[in-house]
């Protein structure tokens, strides 16, 4: 039960009890809400609280939210656990992301199936042994909608970091060798691309019993050479915004005909 | 060096070379920059970009700031690398922590004097054995300044944790058993208040060989109840800690103008 205050608002993110549904979409960025929401029916304002920017609507019927998560996991792991407290039960991360692969070009985007535990939150919740997964009616909804999207896409495994500039700028980090190693495990072992949200998001919402997921943009390139025009041109957050929309409505589409949708 | 835009910002902040000067307070909530910024003279808005709010202003001559970091330590260390790239050497977190110990009262002050690295961003920067301790002069300023304002205060150690509901709420967390030993461990230790960013706003300024401190309002106390906490609230203000926090950076300027700094 997260922290509520007298008036029913939940601590931090300012939201109570009837004011979202079931079906959330969380950028890190507040200022990418409303973005986002303006692709729901009737787009509303909720609330605005430190980095947790709420918005509202519909998509096919059902109400639909956007929430702002900030940087990192922290505060990740915050608003899950307060969003969930007022009705939530379904969790889609979207975003932008770097490329750990050298054939995924900047502009593709990836579904996050699950990510490496490489930050700090999760383990305040489960030991490390536990795998950060998503879940897999996210997944598959996701996948089909970036099909559709024309856009190259991959399903794979996110890096989920706490640090920003040891990933961009690891030479200058006194543990440079350490950062450089283990970004050649990850890359080795298959994963994607690099995020700072993912990990935390899937395990409180494994030790919560709801479902999260994940579509980004994908970004840069695994060496940090910078992007070319071309490829600038092509990293249009657009592209996962309307993925992450079409998969959501796959998704609802899904529940309903299961039953899920009362 | 942080990513800069084309356009001369840093690539979170929303901030260029020149917007900031050496001296800057570092709140968690966005909603507290205006607040605190109110304090300076000439005081104006700057920035705004995701977390990321600034206001700058003057304390006896001098350029100060105030930037959000947002909750946790991955936003605060973009924050403070972003911050020291255009400019700022000296970081003054401020903001609102758990007392510790037993006997503490909401309301009491934190002044933070080194923090327990129970978080994961510091590692990307140090190993674990490093420790994250405050850098002296800020100590200080802070401690001298609660001492002038007669604030009820402790120096000390704080616990940097990634998870607020892990500390509010442990019983509920798979891991509690873990939470609970590690909890009475920094108790035993004696950390005096328990917050989100201190210890990778240390790491992060050792490495930048910047200054870092910060001072914190405490809420409860082990030996109070949870309904004792929540009726420890009704005369809470942020206000002294802001305050204090201020005063606390008049005397650092002082002292960095006596010494040629």
């Amino acid at each position: 039960m997260a922290a509520t205050e007298s008036d029913g608002r939940k601590h931090h993110i300012g939201i109570k009890q009837g004011e979202v549904g079931r079906y959330v979409l969380l950028p890190g960025d507040p200022d990418r809400v409303e973005i986002i929401a303006s692709r729901f029916d009737n787009p509303k304002f909720v609330m605005r609280r430190r980095e947790y920017t709420t918005w509202t609507g519909e998509l096919d019927g059902v109400p639909v939210a956007c929430t702002s998560t900030g940087i990192g996991c922290p505060s990740t792991a915050i608003a899950v656990e307060e969003l969930a407290d007022v009705g939530v039960d379904t969790f889609i991360r979207v975003g932008t992301s770097g490329s750990m692969q050298h054939h995924i070009k900047p502009g593709s985007v990836g579904v996050i199936s699950g990510a490496i535990r490489d930050e700090g939150t999760s383990r305040h919740y489960l030991p490390m042994e536990f795998p950060a997964v998503a879940d897999l009616d996210i997944t598959l909804a996701l996948r089909e909608a970036a099909k559709e999207s024309g856009f190259p896409w991959y399903v794979g495994i996110a890096q989920s970091k706490d640090s920003f500039y040891g990933q961009h700028n690891p030479e200058r980090m006194p543990i440079a060798e350490d950062l450089q190693r283990r970004w050649k495990a990850w890359m080795a072992g298959g994963a994607i691309c690099s995020e700072m949200e993912a990990a935390t998001l899937y395990i409180v919402a494994a030790t919560l019993r709801v479902r999260a997921g994940g579509a980004m943009l994908i970004l840069g390139n695994p060496d940090q050479r910078p992007m070319t025009e071309a490829e600038i041109a092509d990293s249009n957050i657009d592209r996962v915004i309307d993925t992450s929309i079409a998969g959501l409505r796959k998704l609802i589409a899904a529940d309903r005909a299961a039953g899920r949708i009362k | 060096m942080a990513n800069f835009e084309p356009n001369g910002t840093v690539h979170h902040l929303g901030l260029k070379k020149g917007d900031v000067g050496r001296y800057v307070l570092l709140p968690g909530d966005p909603g507290r920059v205006e607040l605190i910024a109110r304090r300076f003279d000439n005081p104006r808005f700057v920035a705004q970009k995701r977390e990321y709010t600034t206001w700058v202003g003057e304390l006896d001559g001098v350029p100060v700031a105030c930037t959000s970091t947002g909750i946790g330590c991955p936003s605060t260390a973009i924050a403070a690398e972003e911050l020291h790239a255009i400019g700022a050497d000296t970081f003054i977190r401020v903001g609102t922590s758990g007392g510790m110990q037993p006997g503490m009262q909401t309301g009491d002050l934190a002044v933070i004097s080194g923090a327990i690295r129970d978080e994961g961003t510091s590692s990307h920067y140090l190993p674990m054995e490093f420790p994250a301790v405050a850098d002296l002069d800020v100590v200080l300023a802070m401690r001298d300044a609660a001492r002038e304002r007669k604030v009820r205060h402790r120096v000390g150690v704080a616990q940097s944790k990634d998870s607020f509901y892990g500390e509010v709420e442990p019983g509920r967390m798979p891991v509690a058993d873990d939470l609970a030993r590690r909890w009475k461990a920094w108790i035993g230790g004696g950390a005096i208040s328990s917050e989100m960013e201190s210890a990778t706003l240390f790491i992060v300024a050792a490495t930048l060989r910047a200054r870092a401190g910060g001072i914190m309002v405490c809420i409860g106390s082990p030996s109070m109840t949870h309904e004792e906490s929540t009726a420890s609230m009704k005369d809470f203000s942020i206000d002294p800690v802001i305050d204090t926090a201020v005063h606390g950076l008049r005397l650092l300027i002082a002292r960095d103008r006596a010494a040629g700094a």
